[in-house]
């Protein structure tokens, strides 16, 4: 399958060529690490460190090949980590810079089940040495009528789900984040019905614009961010986006999601940015971009209509909000 | 505790919000969209003043202490002072006092409307404050046009509660205060009449 050539907000762009060569000599030095995990389970016990050492070798000298994208400027990593809404850490956009350093990522293994054919408990080194990686500079538009510009690395969520032969029964894809109150504060308040769940349809799912994401200017995934593995999906409201996924469950019927759960009228299955779908208690049309003064007219699918538009060619986008 | 010692604190809690923010302009601690760090504790700062405005009668029938009556004004007048900054730091810091824009803001966004009614009804409160203005009122005419303070904080309490998304801890906090004033008022009023 070629790569696919995603819009980078104004020019496409490939990926830089650091991480690509990274890739080339990372892929010949693993032929022995393909060989061990040919080993029964007890011989290959899940060990820390497995992947934050695999990603760090990855990532070597893969810095952002540029600070703009097109005429729009990257957010800041700054304000990237520390203007956030990671309710597990607090409601505040100052408590997950402050608090995140609780999250335990290591070792992660994301459980993929349902309607798969190859359903299994995958650890996230098994993932990173399966999946080629690539920077992707996406918008994202949280509902809250703000706006950033950011430079992720990961993998295409389909490549993820082909490994596992989804079934034809498959119609929804369904994210859990991590449950762990002990260590994100947040959780202790039922501000919403923990853990966080998110889901796609499944041609959402099967995007190539879709990504799993466990970078972002060219490091691993901030924990603030959603460390170490979050979904990234550009054309919807952020909140679509879900952090630290432990879960990923293939159904059959549309399930439930936790805002749309938490208040229906306001958070809707889709959730696509459309700036002519008002929030009930505040405009859609516009955006604050973060780092910039002044408001943005917010764009259509966030400005990725060329690529996404088809998928909701037969539906009233004002009902399917 | 002294009467002065008192009016003391009441500058203090007024001023000091205000020296905080200096300090965190001055360092650049304001976050990454620091107007709006700006608008949220200057609206913070003046609802929790204005509440506390509210809460010194009660106090004062409570404990015949008369520094809260003497204090009240001065308290009221900090909280008027905040709410206005808040205003302005949002007409100024966030829509560049570009009216067409902020008047955009007004008419889609209901906690504006909200908000800047509340404003409004507490600039006629803060003008007749000046111990001159209230003699020539009469006490009557004077305390019957403040009860519009209990308006306004309402009005301010729904602008809060309604720009919240999903954490409805410190609003329904400020509401819960709020009602608590507004009964123990009716409550006094009532006991006053038979």
């Amino acid at each position: 399958m070629g790569r696919y050539r995603y819009p980078a907000i104004a020019e496409s762009e490939v990926t830089p060529r650091a991480l690509f060569e990274q890739r080339r000599r990372f892929l010949a030095g693993s032929a022995a690490l393909a060989a061990a995990a040919l080993l029964p389970g007890a011989l290959w016990p899940r060990r820390a460190n497995a992947w934050p050492s695999l990603l760090e070798s990855r990532l070597e000298d893969s810095l952002p090949s540029r600070e703009m994208a097109g005429d729009e400027a990257l957010t800041s990593r700054r304000d990237i980590t520390t203007y956030n809404n990671f309710y597990e850490f607090g409601t505040r956009k100052s408590d997950p810079d402050v608090y995140a350093h609780r999250l335990v990522t290591d070792p992660w293994s994301v459980t993929i089940e349902g309607e798969v054919n190859k359903a299994r408990s995958v650890a996230l080194e098994d993932i990173l040495r399966d999946m080629d990686l690539e920077e992707r500079i996406y918008r994202l538009r949280c509902v809250e009528a703000w706006s950033m510009v950011i430079p992720w690395i990961g993998f295409p969520l389909r490549d993820l789900l082909a490994l596992h032969e989804p079934t034809s029964d498959a119609n929804y894809v369904v994210f859990e984040s991590l449950y762990d109150p002990d260590n994100l504060r947040g959780q202790r308040r039922s501000i919403i019905d923990w853990p966080y769940r998110e889901a796609l349809r499944i041609d959402e799912a099967m995007h190539p614009l879709t990504l799993m994401a466990v970078g972002l200017y060219g490091e691993p995934m901030p924990n603030q961010n959603g460390a170490p593995i979050r979904l990234v999906v550009p054309w919807k409201y952020g909140f679509k986006s879900i952090k630290s996924v432990v879960k990923i469950r293939l159904v059959k019927e549309r399930p439930t999601t936790s805002w749309t759960e938490q208040n229906p009228e306001e958070y809707g299955f889709y959730a696509n940015v459309n700036p002519r779908v008002d929030h009930p208690r505040w405009t859609q049309a516009r955006e604050r971009r973060i780092g910039e003064s002044g408001r943005r007219e917010t764009l259509m699918f966030n400005g990725y209509g060329d690529e996404v538009a088809d998928l909701y060619a037969d539906m009233d986008l004002e009902t399917h909000y | 505790m002294g009467v002065m010692l008192f009016r003391l604190l009441v500058l203090l809690a007024g001023s000091l919000p205000g020296a905080w923010l200096l300090y965190q302009w001055w360092w650049g601690d304001l976050g990454p969209v620091p107007a709006e760090s700006v608008v949220h504790m200057t609206g913070r700062t003046g609802l929790v003043l204005l509440l506390a405005t509210i809460a010194f009668s009660p106090a004062f029938r409570l404990t015949r202490w008369v520094g809260f009556m003497v204090a009240r004004r001065q308290i009221g007048l900090w909280a008027f002072a905040w709410l206005l900054l808040h205003a302005l730091a949002w007409m100024g810091l966030d829509q560049y006092w570009d009216w067409p824009w902020i008047r955009r803001e007004m008419v889609d966004l209901p906690y504006v409307r909200f908000g800047l009614a509340g404003l409004l009804l507490l600039i006629p409160l803060a003008l007749t404050s000046p111990a001159a203005v209230r003699h020539a009122m009469g006490a009557r005419a004077w305390h019957w046009l403040h009860r519009l303070v209990y308006v306004a904080a309402g009005l301010g309490v729904m602008h809060f509660w309604v720009l919240t998304r999903a954490d409805y801890l410190w609003p329904g906090v400020a509401l819960a205060v709020l009602m608590a004033l507004c009964v123990f008022r009716l409550v006094d009023a009532w006991r006053y009449r038979q």
